[in-house]
């Protein structure tokens, strides 16, 4: 890993399992018990109702804006909106948000390596719930082309791996589940 | 799962079988907590069932309090899916998803803890890792813990296997409790009795509640038992240096004042070293300063001096009045923070907040009176004796009067059918509610 200021990148001690012994471990290891991950709890969770009354929305762009200062303030680095063409259930608009992942989740299954996943998986329930509390559908779930759409969402673009590569993390991040909304956005992107 | 628990870096403490033995030589002595709160006399185990929210949802604290707690849907979509109630659907909130006794069994094969030290300053860096601002490692004692077979966890009773030891027998076999913690982001807070408040306050604590269940997990997934719901976190709090406890009622911590959560700590056997309480000179601070009780919409802060109360003495506050203020003004806010936010203590965490803890706790104790003057003298210059900054965030906007509708975000050209005519914003002044005149109708003011 490196320290990045503006164009300047520094050097910066990465391994922490050089004086941490159980770090490893931490990262690497997968439960023993599923139950003891946060992950599994919160993606078994049912999902809301939406709030019978629609809330009063300011114009769409300010709306999108009011979703991403959310998303940062629940703890996403980056966020974006993407518009969705023939979802199957019909909705306009994708909030996409990204966390910061030192380790890649889909290799690193220990409780640490996961802290990325259990760290979008908060993002995006308090955020899909929030939708729907405004009174417009929202569903987060898992996204077979998550990284396209965080690309099409301006998050960064696909690298020749077709994953990710943002700006400011490089690919060092973790798509968290996608949130399909019918709230009135503006797309980026 | 009784042997996988032993290893060679534990205390040793000769049995492992819990035989309490209730005619044992002498009682512990009372913990060390800090120069703000001793113990003085013997300390009978609170039972979690008589503490405030149990009570009102047990409708003892009469009906208006009740059906809030009940009955009472919030209007504000944020306050729905972030507060402890008020939500229109229970699954919405995600402490429900995830404050359930944990599920998870403990690892059959234990990781072999060599160097409690070494393990200390991994746990740290996990909690750290997953997003906790403050932890530290209390040693348990039996004055900390609640009543035994008592248990009480939000959302569900504590099943554990050890749910009918006593505090005795229970701090023998787990010497050792893990307190993570999130603070509150300052800003937002200076909105305090207002939803821009709450958001920053129920959100941080959603986030704290995560990492222990996480931090819980992952302690069962290292091989070794981890207890919720039995500890009293001040205790914790203050045993492990995590702050002191200021006039308030509530931990005032080195970085971050009085803006963090106490969410339930964790009761384990896994071999740690313990912190120690600390002295950032909250004791000098409170005995001079009451900018909390001043401010308090209630009064429930003591302008007195501590009382000793089931044994512990400190500043004992008036947690009636406190909880009663709330049915007035749920339509506004849901937590009130006032005595968290004007705290001296509750700066953003940044270079000159740092210099004046760390003057104020190595002055010796003796002088500190006159630099606790001089501080509390620029703190009433900058930052004022009453507070009314103005505070806007997701269209969200402090400087609209309570009661009144207004969309003040530039640029907007929504049309905000239903909404009442615009109010005005005067200057650039935030707006509590309830405003001083309503709340002086049901509280009493001395003198």
């Amino acid at each position: 890993m490196a320290l990045r200021l503006g164009l300047l990148k520094i050097p910066w001690p990465k391994e922490r399992s050089a004086k941490d012994p159980y770090w490893d471990y931490f990262i690497h290891t997968p439960p023993a018990d599923r139950a003891n991950s946060v992950v599994e709890m919160i993606r078994n969770a049912p999902e809301g109702n939406v709030f019978p009354n629609k809330a009063d929305l300011h114009s769409p762009e300010i709306t999108s804006s009011h979703v991403k200062e959310m998303a940062r303030y629940v703890g996403a680095d980056l966020v974006g909106i993407a518009r969705l063409e023939g979802d199957s259930d019909a909705y306009p608009f994708a909030v996409v948000c990204a966390v910061r992942a030192n380790y890649d989740p889909r290799a690193a299954l220990g409780i640490g390596g996961q802290v990325p996943v259990q760290n979008g998986l908060f993002v995006t329930f308090v955020l899909s719930a929030w939708i729907r509390e405004l009174g417009f559908r929202a569903t987060a779930a898992p996204h077979g082309a998550a990284e396209s759409l965080a690309a099409a969402a301006g998050l960064g673009k696909l690298n020749g791996e077709g994953r990710l590569e943002t700006p400011q993390f490089g690919s060092c991040v973790h798509v968290a589940d996608i949130i399909r909304t019918d709230l009135p956005l503006a797309a980026d992107g | 799962m009784a042997e996988p628990l032993e290893s060679a870096a534990r205390p040793v403490d000769g049995e492992r079988k819990n035989t309490g033995e209730p005619n044992g030589p002498a009682l512990p002595p009372p913990p060390y907590l800090g120069r703000t709160v001793h113990i003085v006399g013997p300390v009978a185990n609170v039972d979690m069932n008589q503490s405030p929210h149990p009570k009102n949802q047990r409708g003892e604290l009469g009906k208006a309090l009740f059906n809030l707690q009940h009955n009472t849907i919030s209007r504000d979509p944020l306050t729905r899916v972030s507060a402890p109630n008020h939500f229109n659907d229970r699954r919405q909130f995600l402490t429900t998803v995830v404050n359930q006794p944990g599920k998870g069994k403990v690892n059959p094969s234990a990781v072999q803890v060599g160097d409690p030290a070494a393990m200390t300053r991994h746990i740290k860096a996990v909690a750290r890792s997953m997003g906790a601002d403050v932890v530290a490692i209390a040693p348990a004692h039996a004055d900390f813990m609640y009543a035994s077979a008592r248990r009480y966890v939000q959302d569900g009773a504590a099943a554990d296997d050890y749910e009918k030891s006593s505090p005795t027998e229970l701090v023998k076999r787990f010497p050792y409790l893990i307190v993570a913690t999130t603070a509150w982001d300052y800003d937002k807070l200076q909105a305090h009795r207002h939803h821009i408040g709450d958001a920053a306050y129920h959100v941080s604590q959603m986030k704290g509640v995560l990492i222990l269940k996480a931090l819980e997990g992952y302690v069962k997934e290292l091989g070794y038992t981890a207890l919720r719901g039995v500890c009293n976190p001040q205790a914790a709090g203050l045993a492990s240096g995590v702050g002191e406890l200021g006039r308030n009622g509530l931990l005032i911590n080195k970085k971050f004042g009085a803006r963090i959560h106490m969410p339930d700590p964790i009761l384990t056997d896994l071999p740690l070293v313990p912190d120690e309480p600390v002295d950032i000179g909250v004791e000098d601070f409170c005995k001079i300063c009451r900018k909390c009780a001043i401010n308090c919409p209630t009064n429930s802060i003591t302008f007195d001096n501590k009382e000793v109360f089931n044994g512990v003495e400190k500043y004992k506050i008036n947690w009636l009045t406190c909880y009663k203020l709330r049915p007035y003004t749920h339509e506004h806010w849901g937590s009130c923070l006032t005595c968290a936010t004007v705290c001296p203590f509750t700066k953003p965490n940044v270079w000159w907040r740092s210099l004046a803890v760390w003057a104020l706790s190595t002055c010796p104790i003796p002088a500190r009176p006159a630099l606790v003057h001089l501080l509390k003298a620029i703190d009433d210059r900058f930052w004022g004796v009453a507070r009314q900054t103005r505070v806007r965030w997701l269209g969200y906007d402090s400087g609209i009067k309570p009661g009144e509708h207004a969309c003040t975000v530039a640029g907007c050209n929504a049309s905000h059918e239903g909404a009442a005519a615009p109010g005005k914003v005067v200057g650039n002044m935030g707006y509590y509610a309830p405003l001083k005149e309503n709340t002086n109708r049901f509280v009493k003011r001395g003198d």
